[in-house]
């Protein structure tokens, strides 16, 4: 028996619990998910019974999925553009030599909002888009724009948009917070070397800052794009996927099958499919962005 | 060797604490001698859930043997989690249901207690209510509920503003389409809906369905095994409802708005007419003193329905079937609903009683003793259509009626996707 060997014994040891942890808490519920989607039944009836795929079936010819999907997707193009798109300009502004000495105060006003419960948000927003007395539409008519005063979470074409918005207001300065943090590790050197080459202000960004950060930018997307396909409370608090269907998500539909509808098989389906998109996404971009190797 | 099985052990049982420690704290059903009845309602408001904290405590003095435990869900996630709650193996033994299809999915499920025999034994307990807040909470002839409340639906209007048009408070809907007709005409806004919770915009389909469609069409529709929903009148009642909004006789934006808001705007003089339930009558009249008057919903001319139905139902409590003390339970619902405790009800927060007497002109406000006496002489109650029907059919009703209102969908589409849920309700009741 060598050392190496008994070594790593010990190791798997120190690794066991978290294993088994892991394995209770994650693996089993996914595997039973997978099990529960084939049955019929609820969650206060002892009957169960089989219907094989039939949930999945009915899943793909069910229009609510599609506006489900679409919203989803939306919700992740959407964040992408503004949480880490604008979050990475707005980060390297304020990490600007101009503007650095005012930092701590955006820094702090921009992260604010993500600090504050999803709750207080949603209705504080729900408030806010009141069509009479909310602030948005306030606003609006005092700066002249009648026509833009629309009733926002009450017309099933734009109600989506008003809760995504609310979603890059809460989060953009989270993704800023974590964006100067990695901005902050570049070693100094290289942008002196830059300035003496004579490099411009967009170059340095583009040549130094981008290649420098790819691993916290993906990461940000791959947060951003999996928390825009798990989305639920901004959505339940402020609309509860209507007005009709209209906003409604995966997560929204997923709870809505299970305890409104009684519907627990199905709602177990949702999940199954929940699960696929979001492991098949962080797959992609982890071999997009081929994590773990330095640049 | 040996030692690191000790680690492991260890380790395991490191584990096994931890998990053991997650579940299961509390179990103990009897604490020294004592009945423990746990007592679930939906009314955690500061005006309300102060009624039942003193009816259990004078009911904890009467019967020192039993311990009740309080808890309280609001409306809306009472109706999620009351099904999750049935589920799990702490079940409530009493708990809130309304009546209709809502108490009897969970006597399908055999969740809820037959309470037929406890009835039949103390006919004087039976007796003492309005025979017509028994029946909704009835299934093949048993009894599952006792109701604590006896609500129903009207129109409430501003006197101020009647008065000013010299209208009067129509019966029929032709005479109401008239009255609409002259407020808009007048500037006014007619009627004020909050319909960012959709069931305020169901209560009017309620009454409309109640009243368009044959009763005996409607009730086969609205029993999950033999529902088809292809009589024209559920168009025709949905025609009317979208008409209301097409000739602008709804306020604006009914969607963003919620009803709270909607009796704000009625208390403010923003709107002459209002679609409120019985238990809301007391807070109208603290907000408007005296100028306010209400009609039941009008009886339509070409409506194949009983014109003299009054919306509403009543709510109240189911007992689980997995309760250990059925007696004890039972004593608590008879002590709940006794005539005391019923003109407390009354009294302390003007809510309507199912009690025969309880709600008088002495007692209650005096537009809520007549909108009992209504309920009393009506025919038959309309009961909520989201809780009368099937959930998954309530579903599609409560989610298309706002893109209804909106606009973005027809009658016909909507009834098509009820025929269609129908169907699939049918072929999985047994």
């Amino acid at each position: 028996m060598t050392k190496t060997f008994r070594n790593s014994r010990t190791a798997i040891l120190f690794i066991l619990p978290a294993l088994l942890f892991i394995l209770f808490f994650v693996f089993l519920p996914i595997v039973l998910n997978l099990y529960n989607s084939l049955f019929r039944w609820n969650s206060f009836d002892a009957g169960r019974v089989f219907v094989g795929l039939e949930y999945y079936g009915r899943l793909f010819k069910d229009p609510i999925f599609f506006t489900a999907l679409k919203n989803n997707s939306l919700y992740a193009v959407i964040s992408l553009v503004f949480q880490v798109g604008i979050g990475l300009i707005i980060a390297a502004v304020l990490e600007d030599k101009l503007i650095r000495r005012f930092q701590p105060f955006f820094r702090t006003v921009f992260f604010i909002p993500s600090v504050i419960s999803i709750a207080v948000v949603g209705l504080l927003w729900q408030l806010l888009y009141n069509p009479e007395v909310g602030l948005v539409n306030g606003v609006l008519k005092t700066l002249g724009q009648s026509e833009w005063a629309l009733s926002w979470l009450g017309d099933s074409k734009i109600a989506i948009y008003a809760v995504v918005a609310v979603s890059q207001w809460q989060y953009t300065g989270y993704m800023v917070m974590l964006f100067l943090l990695a901005m902050q590790k570049i070693p100094f050197e290289y942008y002196e070397a830059a300035m003496i080459d004579g490099a411009s202000k967009i170059k340095t960004f583009l040549y130094i800052t981008l290649p420098q950060m790819k691993e916290m930018i993906l990461v940000g997307t791959v947060i951003t794009v999996i928390g825009a396909f798990k989305v639920f409370d901004e959505v339940y608090v402020m609309t509860n996927g209507g007005p009709g269907r209209s906003t409604e998500v995966l997560g929204t539909m997923l709870y809505r099958a299970a305890f409104r509808n009684d519907e627990m098989g199905y709602a177990s389906t949702i999940g199954t499919i929940i699960f696929v998109v979001t492991l098949t996404l962080s797959l992609i971009q982890l071999k997009i962005g081929k994590s773990g190797q330095e640049v | 060797m040996r030692r690191k099985i000790n680690v492991l052990l260890a380790v395991l049982l490191a584990f096994a604490l931890v998990l053991t420690g997650c579940s299961s704290s509390s179990s103990s059903g009897e604490e020294s001698g004592k009945v423990v009845l746990k007592f679930l309602h939906k009314w955690p408001q500061p005006e309300y859930a102060p009624y039942f904290e003193e009816v259990v405590k004078a009911f904890e003095k009467e019967n020192p043997d039993i311990k009740i435990k309080i808890e309280a869900i609001a409306d809306e996630p009472i109706k999620d989690k009351l099904r999750v709650i049935l589920g799990g193996n702490e079940v409530p033994d009493i708990m809130f249901s309304w009546s209709g299809e809502f108490a009897r999915k969970f006597v399908r499920a055999d969740a809820a207690l037959d309470l037929t025999p406890y009835l039949n034994e103390d006919t004087a307990w039976k007796d003492s209510f309005i025979p017509a807040s028994l029946q909704p909470f009835t299934s093949n002839e048993k009894n599952y509920g006792i109701p604590l409340r006896f609500n129903g639906k009207f129109f409430v209007y501003n006197k101020k503003i009647f008065d000013k048009y010299q209208l009067q408070a129509p019966t029929t809907w032709d005479e109401f389409i008239q009255v609409l007709d002259t407020l808009k005409k007048g500037g006014e806004t007619p009627i004020i809906l909050g319909n960012q919770s959709p069931w305020a915009a169901i209560h009017y389909l309620t009454g409309l369905n109640q009243k368009m469609v044959a009763q005996d069409v409607r009730m086969k529709d609205y029993n999950p095994k033999s529902g088809e929903f292809t009589d024209p009148g559920y168009v025709k009642a949905m025609e009317m409802l979208a008409d209301l909004n097409k000739k602008g006789y709804f306020m604006k934006n009914v969607n963003s708005s919620s009803h709270d808001m909607g009796q704000q705007l009625f208390a403010a003089g923003k709107g002459a007419i209002f679609y409120v339930e019985l238990e809301e009558f007391q807070t109208i009249e603290n907000n408007m003193k005296g100028n306010w008057g209400f009609f039941p919903m009008p009886s339509i001319a070409d409506g194949k329905g009983s014109q003299s139905f009054i919306t509403g139902a009543p709510d109240g409590f189911i007992v689980s079937s997995k309760t250990k003390h059925p007696k004890e339970a039972i004593k608590f619902l008879k002590f709940l609903t006794n005539k005391d405790n019923a003109l407390k009800l009354v009294k302390q927060i003007g809510w309507p009683s199912p009690i025969d007497g309880a709600t008088n002109p002495d007692t209650a406000l005096k537009e809520v003793a007549e909108g009992v006496d209504y309920m009393k002489k009506a025919e038959g109650m309309a009961e909520w259509l989201d809780t009368d029907v099937h959930a998954k059919v309530a579903d599609v009703y409560l989610s298309n009626i706002q893109l209804l209102l909106d606009g973005s969908k027809s009658p016909e589409e909507i009834i098509k996707e009820v025929q269609k849920v129908a169907k699939q309700v049918q072929s999985e009741v047994e």
